[in-house]
């Protein structure tokens, strides 16, 4: 009788590091760069601005770290000049992002087209594991899984606070180049009026029910496995 | 009193008027024939191109759906003039008043460029002995290094399309009215001209980050259906 072959231990799944106590948000556009006209006087630039400060007090208060890549009218690069100063392009933007190995990414915008809140997620197809070094532009395609879910657990919390909800895919940068779990949140006008997107209350409302997913996500977000023999986790290089 | 000399002289002169008056009338009338011989050759009309179904992926947002549409066209034979056709002619229907997708009137597209997949680039050929001038040595072509540059059917082509800025500047804002003018592109080439596989978008011959601020030109858009309602019919 032949004894049996020692079996060899399998090699447990190895993850990429993820900080979950830290939520990046990045409010787009910003300094020149204006986005869309909303209604008569309204920047996105400036909405956008606003719902990250609503949101970074209510993710603070509940003990979660925020990441924002701009805290004022222009997003500008940290240091001295000629570097420091300049405005942050969106691969910086991106930069941030991946630095800060974030439980979550939101990418914040509006539109003065629709209502409700508009999520999208990244286009690109998934890929099952995060590998050493990530192709810039599709950095996002071992983390498209995770997305997708807190897309839907976001959604899930718009619908709650009985906001209209559009969710959908699409190509945004830099959303493409992160390595995080990344949805771009556009706010649009709560009715007809395009100016009702500026209303406190309903900015409130929406920016409760995203930090009250983003609560939950973080908890039980896990990162993508990293490819075998990969022991340091995704790294976006620019092209 | 009129000399003999200045007699003969007059009626020499004369004839010659009558002579070259006669050449003048006849080579007349053999340009006026020659021309009318031609004149029968060319057609009276010019040639009537037949019309074709085709089918455009027309955005609506409204809902943020895009309906697939057919319409006959008449379009070119040459393959880069029929994509340019295609796409004109969705700006055409987007111009109209009433359009679910209101764009501004105008030419959105400069060129359009078909290049066979794999797309090969060029590369350094180090190995070559340097030139005596000191030049860079020869250079090899080199396939994409992205799997999915490759071609998915034999013959697949990448379709390069050259916006123009004053399309582009005048563009909506928006992550939806962005990504919806791409995808009606992408849907209609997909749809109409199934060799190409892939489509990728410049700005006045330059790569440009995005649309209007949100939707990606920076990226590869995989030629496929982006119809979400399928209507048949319409009149063109």
């Amino acid at each position: 009788m032949q004894a049996p072959a020692p079996s060899t231990p399998l090699a447990a799944p190895v993850y990429g590091p993820l900080n979950r106590n830290v939520i990046v948000l990045d409010a787009a556009h910003g300094g020149v760069d204006s986005g869309s006209r909303i209604g008569d006087s309204t920047l996105e630039k400036d909405v956008t601005l606003a719902l990250a400060f609503r949101l970074r007090s209510l993710l603070t208060a509940r003990g979660l770290t925020v990441v924002m890549t701009r805290e004022s009218d222009a997003a500008q690069k940290p240091g001295p000049p000629p570097a420091g100063g300049s405005a942050l392009t969106l691969d910086d933007r991106a930069g941030v992002a991946n630095h800060a190995r974030a439980a979550a990414c939101l990418l914040l915008h509006a539109t003065g087209a629709g209502e409700g809140v508009h999520l999208y997620s990244s286009e690109l197809d998934p890929v099952p594991a995060e590998a050493a070094v990530l192709p810039w532009m599709t950095a996002q395609a071992a983390w498209v899984t995770q997305s997708e879910q807190l897309q839907a657990r976001l959604g899930a919390a718009i619908r709650r606070a009985d906001v209209p909800l559009v969710s959908s895919r699409a190509s945004v940068r830099p959303v493409d180049s992160l390595t995080c779990p990344a949805v771009v949140v556009e706010l649009a006008p709560e009715s007809d009026d395009r100016n009702s997107i500026t209303d406190g209350d309903y900015q409130q409302r929406v920016a409760e029910a995203l930090a009250g997913a983003l609560i939950f996500f973080v908890r039980q977000v896990q990162p993508p496995l990293l490819l075998p023999g990969d022991h340091a986790a995704g790294t976006a290089v620019q092209p | 009193m009129i000399y003999k000399h200045q007699r003969i002289v007059f009626w020499v002169m004369v004839g010659c008027i009558v002579l070259m008056a006669t050449l003048l009338f006849l080579e007349r009338q053999r340009g006026r024939e020659r021309i009318l011989s031609l004149a029968t050759q060319m057609p009276l009309d010019a040639p009537a191109a037949s019309t074709e179904p085709v089918t455009l992926d027309l955005a609506n947002d409204s809902d943020g759906s895009i309906h697939a549409e057919q319409r006959q066209m008449a379009l070119p034979v040459e393959m880069n003039a029929r994509v340019r056709a295609l796409l004109d002619q969705l700006i055409a229907e987007y111009s109209l008043p009433g359009s679910t997708h209101p764009l501004q009137q105008g030419s959105a597209v400069s060129e359009v460029f078909l290049l066979p997949l794999p797309v090969v680039g060029y590369t350094a050929n180090t190995s070559a002995p340097a030139r005596v001038d000191g030049e860079s040595p020869a250079s090899t072509p080199v396939a994409g290094a992205s799997p999915g540059t490759a071609a998915v059917n034999p013959g697949g082509e990448l379709a390069v399309i050259d916006l123009r800025s004053t399309f582009v500047n005048q563009h909506p804002s928006g992550v939806e009215v962005e990504s919806l003018t791409l995808l009606s592109f992408v849907g209609t080439l997909h749809a109409n001209v199934p060799q190409i596989e892939q489509v990728r978008f410049l700005v006045d011959g330059q790569p440009r980050e995005t649309l209007a601020g949100h939707a990606d030109l920076l990226r590869t858009y995989p030629s496929r259906e982006t119809a979400t309602v399928v209507t048949a019919g319409g009149a063109q």
